[in-house]
């Protein structure tokens, strides 16, 4: 059974919450305060956490690096300001998608925490490369000269999605639904953040990325490392 | 115009310089004319004098001589003649020179001829009028002349003559004709110093100008820095206050007004700040229990089915309104952050024909059924954009979602062009139109364009309001047109890189279709 951890001061969203996600058959761990999440959530790891911005104890943002310092765990912020500080920051700490409340409807709710949860490209077989760097899509693991380097589930699906089509420039709407699973938004600062998050970790210089390569004005592809 | 003339518009420092130089100017020269033709005319007069007073005493001597030689052979005669020159004309080596002329009168018939002019002394030195005058006259007459020397030399002189009795040769006229060369020398020498002291003064007075502005003017040019930086946001900018002068008058008085700028500045931006917090304070409180809402009554509403019908038709409105409710919320928000002017544009590249598309097809459903379509022209296929994306389509959508309210089963047509700088959309409906005064008011919050009229999709009123404030923040404009009965036109147009400002209005806000 999948757990989702939901950390939230709003006694009766929690609640709501836990009535949506039980019904969806989805087990349920309520947490109210942000200084209590460590403890219950290395007590009984979750499958992906739903994280609110605003926190008695200790807010979201610092949560989140917190369990980012720990875990690979998907984790989706809940803001109640559509403010893009907020949003940017949470997603710069750590997360991998976010939901301003109120949501359209629970099914979205679900859908959105059942995309963070599947297992993506299960479908690719054996080894991917894209610039120096060697993906086993099943074993979930990224190699640059038999090192592993350590992904978040969201970056390595972003990273596979793209050396899965080398030629294909992608545009980010096509990565928001490709990753994120959106029909259509125009909520670029996802892609940016997370582009910017995973050139951080495999780039050799991020500020003049090789591997993940901006067209402008059009998005993103994989980067031939050495020309050609 | 002159250079320095456009300089002097721009400085203070050098209109002050060129106003005394120019003033100075003409005091110097005056002075400088008048003292010299004081000075010319005294040295003159001097001169005049004592030439007159040894003129006559030469004469009268050479008269008496001549007297005495009265019946004396002519050899005799012209040796008191010779001797009369030579006692009369000095050879010196300086230019004081004194000449001796003597002319027979054209009345005299004698044969003897006594006219002379010492030192090759051209007669026609002496001006005929001269001659004529002493002719008429038994005293002594004089006249300011030109030397001329048979030689070529001519030097300013003065000539003074009177009648005499040669014996044996009649009537004679005697000149002595005195060079004034070293009288003029003194009087260029005086005119050239005049001249060099009037410069020397000018500069002088032009460096102590130059001193005395520089003194003015560099706390003026201090004060206007300052208050450049003052205006361009640096609000801790103070002048410097060091006496009890003018300037630190204005000094102070500067100082007191930034004081109570700054004073007034902080204070509305504590305002603000406190507004834009209590708008975050709202939002997060209010949309907090409005999902737990929404969530709530989702979850009644799947099982809508097994309620009877009463219970199922309310849960519906519940829905419904619960969507509305959050739709108002949203604008109120938005539009209350636009007066806080917290809203910020957070511009990314994109295509807005393929923006205007998807809105278009988004509506799709909605126009259908209001029984009306959306038709998106566009002069280009791709049309790429720097903006804010969520507010243009937000624009976009309003405009669509207003058009379809009015549209009366008429079409909808949107076109789009663009320039090299800007984009512009145009939404044209064909329904019941807009008369002028809905014209004036039809961007006002929470306005109706007829009250009697429902308003079907659950708008919230704020829609064109917020499209008008959203087209502003990117510098661009939303204009509306519309007639009674002909339906309206809604023409949005807008830079199509952030922060620059439109130039033109590529569709004309009355529409082409249209004609009186």
């Amino acid at each position: 059974m999948t757990l989702v951890m939901v950390v939230d001061d709003d006694q009766d969203l929690a609640e709501m919450l836990g009535i949506v996600l039980t019904g969806a058959g989805i087990d349920v761990d309520l947490v109210s305060r942000g200084d209590e999440v460590m403890d219950v959530f290395r007590n009984n790891p979750p499958d992906l956490v739903l994280l609110d911005v605003m926190l008695p104890g200790l807010d979201g943002i610092e949560v989140c690096k917190l369990i980012r310092a720990e875990s690979m765990v998907p984790i989706v912020m809940l803001s109640a300001k559509g403010d893009t500080q907020d949003v940017v920051k949470g997603l710069e700490a750590g997360a991998d998608d976010y939901m301003v409340k109120p949501f359209r409807h629970p099914s979205e709710l679900i859908a959105r925490i059942r995309t963070r949860l599947r297992r993506t490209n299960a479908e690719v077989l054996g080894l991917l490369t894209i610039g120096d760097l060697a993906i086993d899509v099943q074993a979930h693991q990224i190699l640059r000269a038999g090192k592993q380097i350590a992904l978040t589930r969201l970056e390595f699906d972003l990273l596979v999605a793209l050396a899965k089509e080398p030629g294909r420039v992608f545009t980010r709407d096509a990565l928001l639904s490709e990753v994120w699973g959106y029909r259509h938004s125009t909520d670029t600062r996802l892609v940016n953040v997370h582009v910017q998050r995973l050139r951080s970790k495999i780039e050799h210089d991020p500020e003049h990325p090789e591997i993940v390569v901006t067209i402008r004005g059009v998005g993103y592809k994989a980067g031939v490392m050495g020309g050609s | 115009m002159n250079p320095i003339f456009w300089k002097a518009r721009n400085s203070l420092a050098l209109k002050v310089i060129l106003s005394t130089v120019i003033l100075s100017l003409g005091v110097v020269w005056i002075t400088g004319s008048a003292l010299n033709s004081r000075l010319s005319s005294g040295i003159r007069e001097v001169n005049l004098n004592s030439a007159i007073a040894e003129a006559r005493s030469t004469i009268f001597t050479a008269d008496y001589r001549f007297l005495l030689a009265q019946g004396e052979k002519d050899s005799i005669v012209q040796k008191v003649v010779d001797d009369v020159i030579s006692s009369a004309t000095t050879i010196t080596s300086n230019e004081n020179t004194r000449e001796v002329v003597f002319l027979r009168s054209p009345s005299n018939t004698m044969i003897k001829n006594y006219e002379i002019a010492s030192n090759f002394l051209d007669p026609v030195s002496i001006p005929q009028s001269l001659s004529e005058r002493v002719r008429k006259s038994n005293d002594t007459v004089w006249q300011y002349t030109t030397m001329r020397y048979s030689l070529g030399a001519s030097v300013s002189g003065l000539a003074v003559g009177q009648k005499v009795q040669i014996p044996g040769a009649g009537q004679y006229e005697m000149y002595i004709v005195f060079s004034l060369a070293n009288e003029e020398k003194t009087l260029n020498l005086i005119e050239s110093y005049l001249l060099i002291a009037g410069i020397i003064l000018l500069i002088l007075i032009t460096l102590i100008t130059w001193v005395v502005v520089r003194q003015v003017v560099k706390p003026v040019r201090e004060a206007a820095r300052i208050a450049t930086e003052f205006t361009s946001g640096d609000f801790r900018q103070r002048m410097k206050v060091y006496s009890q002068d003018e300037i630190s008058t204005l000094g102070r008085a500067f100082n007191e007004m930034a004081e109570s700028l700054e004073k007034q500045i902080a204070r509305l931006e504590n305002l603000s700040r406190v507004q834009q917090r209590f708008v975050s304070d709202v939002s997060h409180e209010l949309r907090t229990p409005l999902t737990t809402l929404r969530m709530a009554s989702e979850v009644i509403a799947e099982s809508r089915d097994s309620f009877d019908p009463t219970v199922a038709r309310s849960t519906e409105l519940l829905v419904a309104q619960l969507d509305r409710f959050e739709r108002l919320l949203e604008d109120l928000l938005e539009v209350s952050r636009f007066d806080a002017e917290v809203a910020v544009l957070e511009a990314v590249d994109f295509d807005i024909v393929q923006l205007v598309n998807r809105c278009a097809e988004d509506l799709a459903l909605v126009a259908n059924e209001r029984k009306t379509q959306i038709y998106v022209k566009s002069a280009e296929p791709i049309i790429m954009i720097k903006a804010d994306i969520r507010r243009v389509e937000r624009i976009l959508r309003n405009l669509m979602a207003n058009a379809i309210d009015h549209a009366e089963e008429v079409q909808i047509d949107v076109q789009i062009q663009a320039s090299e700088r800007d984009v512009a959309i145009g939404i044209r409906d064909y329904g019941v139109g807009l008369d002028e005064g809905a014209l004036t008011r039809v961007f006002d919050r929470f306005w109706r364009a007829d009250p009697s009229r429902a308003r079907t999709r659950g708008g919230t009123g704020l829609g064109l309001s917020i499209a008008l404030e959203d087209a502003r923040l990117h510098n661009g404009e939303l204009e509306a047109w519309g007639r009674p009965g002909r339906g309206a036109h809604f023409v949005v147009t807008l830079p199509r890189k952030t922060w620059d400002s439109i130039d033109s209005r590529l569709i004309p806000l009355e529409p082409e279709d249209y004609r009186v």
